[in-house]
């Protein structure tokens, strides 16, 4: 009697085990989430339009296992907008979002901004075997006037690093990671706009 | 017999048990103060302790950088601390690990610009102090195995390791814009994991200790003592 409900207990944990790891084996799906504060800086006097275009909301990364399986997807579209949200008011006088570059002229914007993600890079520690999980992020950045007339065109790097910590999960160090590069790009864009050659340039001529 | 060799194993334990507690509970300590400037805090002003995170091998630890700022605040004389958080979340894009000032000239002409110093003067801060430093592990040695079958289960064997931290933190008067001093602190301790059926845990607490030694100190030297 005892022996058979020993048999049916060892079953069921047995049978909970195998649903866990056939679970965890699946591919595991990230939304970066984080909050980005709004930066001290002087405004710009400029009224500007921004343009999200669909690859950057809808943007997917995918990390592969070594075997070529599908391991981690990285979402980060809603993250951008809510970066940009917190970032480009306290940049510029006025900031308008946009649906194309012909709607910049009838929204009077001085200018026009559209953000791209180039490339995106994820570094685990199961697999360089360091103590940290980055994430590297290539942003292609282009100003216009409101006619669609090209300002700059620039590319923009940023880095974000999370060392490994017991008790939390792959999942949250990658989330963390990516909030410090975005943080990261946050920082370089706030600072470094005025400084674009072309930029300064066309600043210096209005 | 069997009563013998109970009494052997309790013996074994009641006496090598507190000896291993007693090592682990070793952790060698050392700090160096070096000051290059008076120092001395009022009830209105506020110190805002922060973590270096520019190198691309380590970055000190936020929960270190915690530890710090909670041993300032607590206790007698203690000094009021800023969250590091919350600073930097309150002067962003200014203090980012690209963007932080590396030295008191670059404090300088950040505090140059009005938002800054506004932002500055709102906290009430007097004192800035970057702690730079990690914990290193070395030296692990033995193993343990575990095993589990229908009579039971337990885990047999002996590990150990060391641990060494190194702390250094550098205080900068941002009234004087002047950096008053640099406190060090160097910690280790060894480590051991016996497991006779369940493994003991006798761990170094290296970087509690150093926490609490250069927190002390920290707390002192802003003091003016």
């Amino acid at each position: 009697m005892k022996r058979n409900i020993f048999c049916q207990y060892t079953k069921q944990l047995l049978g909970g085990c195998l649903i866990f790891f056939v679970q965890s084996c699946g591919t595991s799906s990230i939304v970066i989430e984080g909050q980005y504060p709004s930066p001290n800086v002087t405004k710009i006097p400029l009224s500007i339009g921004v343009i999200y275009p669909q690859e950057l909301i809808d943007f997917n990364y995918v990390e592969y296992s070594e075997i070529g399986e599908e391991e981690y997807r990285v979402q980060s579209g809603q993250s951008h907008r809510d970066l940009f949200d917190a970032l480009l008011p306290s940049m510029f006088e006025r900031v308008v979002v946009l649906d194309s570059i012909e709607s910049a002229v009838s929204q009077e914007v001085d200018i026009v901004f559209l953000p791209a993600i180039e490339e995106f890079q994820l570094a685990l520690p199961s697999k360089t075997k360091l103590d940290v999980f980055e994430v590297w992020v290539k942003y292609n950045l282009r100003i216009s006037d409101s006619e669609g007339e090209g300002i700059a065109d620039w590319i923009l790097t940023s880095y974000g690093k999370t060392p490994t910590r017991t008790m939390r999960s792959v999942e949250n160090s990658i989330n963390q990671a990516a909030v410090v590069a975005l943080r990261d790009f946050a920082s370089s864009f706030t600072l470094g706009f005025s400084q674009v050659p072309e930029i300064r340039q066309w600043l210096s001529q209005r | 017999m069997n009563k013998l060799r109970i009494h052997k194993y309790l013996g074994l334990i009641i006496f090598v048990v507190p000896f291993l507690l007693l090592q682990s509970a070793c952790t060698s300590t050392t700090v160096d103060e070096f000051r290059q400037g008076a120092t001395g805090i009022t009830t209105d002003e506020s110190v805002v302790i922060l973590g270096r995170r520019q190198g691309s091998e380590y970055e000190t630890r936020e929960e270190f950088v915690d530890c710090v700022g909670d041993r300032v605040s607590s206790g007698q004389d203690a000094v009021t601390v800023i969250p590091e958080r919350e600073f930097v979340d309150a002067m962003f894009p200014w203090f980012e690990p690209r963007t932080a000032p590396m030295g008191v000239s670059n404090l300088e002409r950040l505090m140059a610009d009005n938002l800054v110093s506004e932002q500055m003067e709102k906290f009430g801060i007097r004192y800035m102090v970057w702690l730079d430093g990690f914990t290193e592990t070395s030296g692990r040695t033995g193993s343990i195995s575990c095993t589990a079958g229908p009579g039971g289960a337990g885990c047999f064997g002996f590990g150990s390791w060391e641990d060494d931290s190194s702390f250094n933190a550098r205080v900068w008067d941002v009234k004087s814009r002047q950096n008053v001093g640099t406190i060090n602190t160097d910690a280790s301790g060894q480590s051991y994991l016996p497991a006779l059926v369940i493994p003991i845990p006798l761990i170094a607490r290296v970087e509690a200790n150093a926490c609490s030694r250069l927190g002390d100190q920290l707390k002192a030297f802003v003091k003016g003592g």
